[in-house]
């Protein structure tokens, strides 16, 4: 059986605006006023976002992020610290109790990352679900996701890295005082692939979207239909930007 | 004692566990302010808030088990974060600084 969707491509935004719509389209879901919903997304300027746990003085150069216009925005998901570049980064929504919405977290993420390992072998990338919440290709990570559930529904977002640059990376978020700078690039280098990489060639995010919205509808046998955000869920999301995400108390709650 | 633990403990991801402790630190030491932050899951993330506060005035050795408890009694789901791993990273801090006071003295 095919299950209905809801397809939205809503292209690069701010990192407050991007998960302010986030948070929209799963008040929409749980209200019942749209479908389950695939979001595909990109981000501009680029930016960290912080896991819901996350101590901000913990992982991130504020100064150096602020220098080199970088924004930072706090998850309402857990899991670890993202620099959001060059990437195709997804959100799904989905009612609690839905066939694709197993009770158990670690299975529920186990069934929409294989949206992902399907879309990256539309690019002709093989790649395995790593728990608790990766995908490695070739033993290393392409794509990290987090997973909420919130007014009975899951909201699970995450990425496809196209390009790392893991330097410019650790000038952005800090290094463990025991570990030594050079070591820990060395080491997320060694940890750490994307797309590019691994095809040896450039992809543009339009394609590296097209790849992913129809590896999420093989994998999970979706019936989807494309559309726009509700204009209900855009105004919210701007708001949520507003008075949510980009709020000091929000981003320094920890 | 103003202890600062990180650690990844078995099972665990990345904690930060920021806690005062009474003197003399030993398991019966009670715990007092604490923050844990890290890479982990807790669903729903509001609880766990309200969990972490009632670690306060916890004896040491005990709080793994009381942090487990709180788990369960609010209905938390966690990935990447138990008891054990709370308590193993704040007495991996607690043996660095006794160490370090050790070295300092010889």
């Amino acid at each position: 059986m095919k299950h209905p969707f809801r397809i939205l491509q809503t292209g690069r935004n701010d990192a407050f605006f991007n998960m302010g719509l986030d948070e929209a389209i799963l008040g929409s879901v749980a209200d019942s006023a749209a479908l389950p919903t695939l979001r595909l997304y990109g981000w501009n300027p680029s930016a960290i976002s912080l896991g819901y746990f996350q101590g901000i003085t913990d992982e991130i150069d504020i100064e150096a992020c602020e220098r080199q216009n970088v924004d930072i925005v706090r998850r309402i998901t857990g899991g670890g610290a993202v620099f959001h570049d060059a990437e195709v980064t997804y959100s799904i929504v989905i009612p609690e109790g839905h066939p694709l919405a197993p009770s158990s977290i670690l299975d529920s993420y186990s069934v929409i990352c294989s949206g992902i390992i399907q879309g990256l072998r539309e690019l002709g990338i093989e790649a395995e679900f790593a728990p608790i919440n990766d995908i490695v290709s070739g033993g290393r990570k392409i794509s990290g996701n987090a997973q909420t559930r919130k007014r009975g529904c899951i909201l699970q977002h995450g990425t496809v890295l196209l390009k790392v640059d893991v330097d410019k990376m650790f000038t952005l978020l800090k290094v463990p005082k025991e570990k030594a700078l050079g070591k820990m690039i060395e080491d997320v280098k060694a940890r750490v692939t994307s797309v590019s990489a691994i095809l040896r060639g450039e992809i543009s995010f339009e394609e590296a979207a097209k790849s992913m919205r129809t590896g999420f509808l093989r994998a999970l046998n979706m019936d989807a239909r494309e559309e726009e955000p509700r204009p209900e869920e855009l105004a919210k999301a701007a708001e949520l930007s507003v008075t949510k995400f980009r709020t000091r108390e929000w981003i320094y709650k920890r | 004692m103003k202890i600062e633990a990180v650690g990844k403990p078995a099972g665990c991801k990345l904690l930060r566990i920021s806690a005062e402790l009474t003197e003399p630190v030993n398991d019966d030491c009670v715990v007092g302010a604490i923050s844990i932050r890290g890479d982990f899951f807790a669903i729903p993330e509001e609880k766990f808030e309200m969990a972490e506060s009632r670690l306060r005035g916890t004896a040491l050795g005990k709080i793994g088990d009381v942090f487990d408890a709180e788990i369960r009694d609010l209905g938390i789901q966690v990935m990447g974060i138990s008891g054990q791993g709370i308590l193993a990273t704040i007495r991996g801090a607690i043996d660095e600084t006794s160490l370090q006071d050790t070295a300092n003295r010889a």
